[in-house]
């Protein structure tokens, strides 16, 4: 007996950890993207006000982050550079999984030859290496953020549109959706109401984790001199200028890297929450509780 | 008197693919699920299918309500020809033949309301929300559940009240035939035969006719006007209740029956 009420509360407890992380991790989240989006009214000096007196000053009082080698405060570059950062990452995560997930839904719930289609363009796409294919792309549109978020996107929307599809497929035997097709709803309808409520969940734990690997992917473009250009301060052209200077002048990498380090981690540990809280095994415990 | 439902030769195929997808012979067997069955089901009337598992009675089900593509044969649904519609035709069948389902639960959306899923029908055919609120009201009273059942979820609700609400459902488009796929196996014995009430209570009311497919001989004996037996996606005997299950004329029936302790 005693057994079984400290088994229950184990139980409940783990769940209100998964609560409390998924809490903690968004706000975190939150402040991150207020930060971002507020950057330039948070900047101490102008991002693109080179002043070669001051160049290559190590952390200290006026500049909390340095200068790098023109004399720019590294700290408001770091924090222009989290609007570029986070919000192209955002955008492009929002584009692919629209996309992707619009796809390969239309594709799993209609079958047949457009399924056969769209599948295998998607397959194409997946079997190059996706950064170098995103490469060559953004390479032929002759880089930029924009251009890179659009490369990364023609690459990576085939992720979404398999998830998207086999998830309608096992969606699609289930009963409920036989007897939404005798309500007569119309194929469009039947994908609005029915099927994409019932794997948005799955999609959307993906996207999150997604996050923080496209900050990367396109602050590692940035780095190759494919996406932002001087002197838009982005985090992976930041630490790619910075890059010959690693040893006398570390604060010039660092400070660049510790923010994409910061902010993918706060996405991965959010997603990662995220898929427990939704993980159905957690979800069954709380409705017996409840 | 003019068939409501008239099935001739009847069958439904589903492909079966022998070995590997990149194996050199792509041998393709087909394999009949249903296998040419002719049957009527007349105005006013409850028409029992009964067979083991496999022998195709879900599928003449399935078939019948428009949901499954047919491989030949023709179904005539009130007169009018149903075999090859597609699209809006096919969606103003539904208007006239609704189903329910094995298992409650799974035959409602996990993420909508009882109440959505018993209105969407009358949604998509031009009720305002007003109106179809106060069906769903009418509905669910008929199916004697309360009216607050509008705004629960499927899972927070028992077995016996969801396949009320799966009976609302099919009732809110006022059709002339409902189809039970074995809407009762997952009930228990006393929930059984209180939904069998209802059944026997708005058929009376709404001027229905059932196609109850069901794998409970006991059942169907007392509830069905008339009783076709299936074997392997055919029908192996047909005819009144008591004539069939008091002297079955064919071995498999027979056999059905010897089953049942």
């Amino acid at each position: 007996m005693i057994e079984r009420v400290k088994n229950r509360l184990r139980k409940r407890s783990g769940k209100n950890r998964i609560k409390q992380r998924l809490i903690i991790f968004s706000v975190l989240v939150a402040l991150l993207l207020l930060l971002a989006l507020f950057s330039e009214k948070l900047c101490p000096y102008d991002p693109a006000q080179q002043n070669f007196a001051i160049a290559l000053e190590p952390p200290g009082p006026a500049h909390l982050f340095g200068t790098d080698r023109y004399g720019r405060d590294m700290l408001s570059r770091v924090l222009v550079g989290a609007h570029i950062s986070i919000f192209s990452a955002l955008i492009l995560v929002a584009v692919i999984t629209a996309a992707g997930s619009l796809i390969g839904v239309a594709a799993g719930y209609a079958g047949g030859k457009l399924d056969a289609v769209v599948m295998r363009i998607s397959d194409i796409c997946l079997a190059f290496p996706g950064l170098i294919f995103a490469l060559a792309i953004a390479a032929v549109l002759n880089g930029g953020v924009e251009n890179a978020v659009i490369a990364l996107a023609a690459v990576s929307w085939p992720k979404y549109a398999r998830l998207s599809r086999s998830q309608t497929l096992a969606v699609k035997q289930s009963d409920y959706i036989q007897a939404a097709r005798l309500a007569g709803n119309t194929p469009v309808q039947m994908i609005l109401r029915h099927i994409l409520p019932n794997i948005m969940g799955q999609i959307l734990v993906t996207a999150m984790l997604d996050i923080g690997t496209m900050m990367m992917e396109i602050a590692a473009l940035s780095f190759l001199g494919l996406g932002a250009k001087p002197p838009t301060a982005e985090w992976g052209s930041m630490m790619s200028e910075g890059r010959s200077m690693l040893q006398t002048y570390p604060w010039v990498v660092l400070t660049p890297g510790i923010g994409i380090f910061i902010s993918v981690a706060l996405f991965n540990l959010l997603g990662d929450t995220l898929r427990d809280y939704m993980d159905p095994r957690n979800r069954r415990e709380t409705v017996k509780n409840s | 008197m003019n068939p409501l439902l008239e099935v001739k030769n009847l069958t439904v195929q589903f492909e079966k693919r022998e070995g590997t997808r990149f194996s050199e012979k792509k041998e393709r067997k087909k394999f009949a699920a249903v296998d040419s069955v002719n049957f009527c089901l007349y105005p006013d009337e409850i028409l029992g299918i009964v067979g083991e598992s496999g022998s195709g009675k879900s599928t003449v089900a399935r078939a019948v309500a428009g949901l499954i593509p047919i491989s030949s044969g023709s179904i005539v649904l009130d007169g009018e020809e149903i075999t090859d519609k597609k699209g809006r035709d096919l969606r103003m069948i539904y208007k006239k033949i609704q189903m329910v389902f094995q298992s409650p639960a799974d035959s409602f959306d996990p993420r909508k309301t009882l109440g959505y899923s018993i209105g969407e029908s009358l949604k998509n055919n031009g009720m305002t929300r007003k109106e179809v609120r106060t069906e769903v009201k009418k509905l669910l009273q008929s199916c004697e559940l309360p009216e607050e059942f509008a705004a629960k979820y499927p899972r927070e609700v028992s077995g016996g009240q969801c396949q009320r609400a799966a009976i609302a459902r099919a009732l809110a488009i006022r059709p002339k035939i409902i189809v039970f796929d074995e809407a009762t196996s997952a009930l228990d014995i006393t929930v059984q035969k209180k939904i069998m009430e209802l059944l026997s209570g708005v058929k009376k009311t709404n001027g229905l006719s059932y196609l109850f497919i069901c794998h409970d001989l006991a059942l169907v004996h007392k509830f069905c006007s008339r009783i076709l037996v299936m074997h392997d996606g055919k029908i192996v005997e047909e005819g009144e209740p008591d004539a069939v299950i008091g002297n079955p004329r064919k071995e498999y029936t027979r056999q059905l029956i010897d089953a049942v302790l």
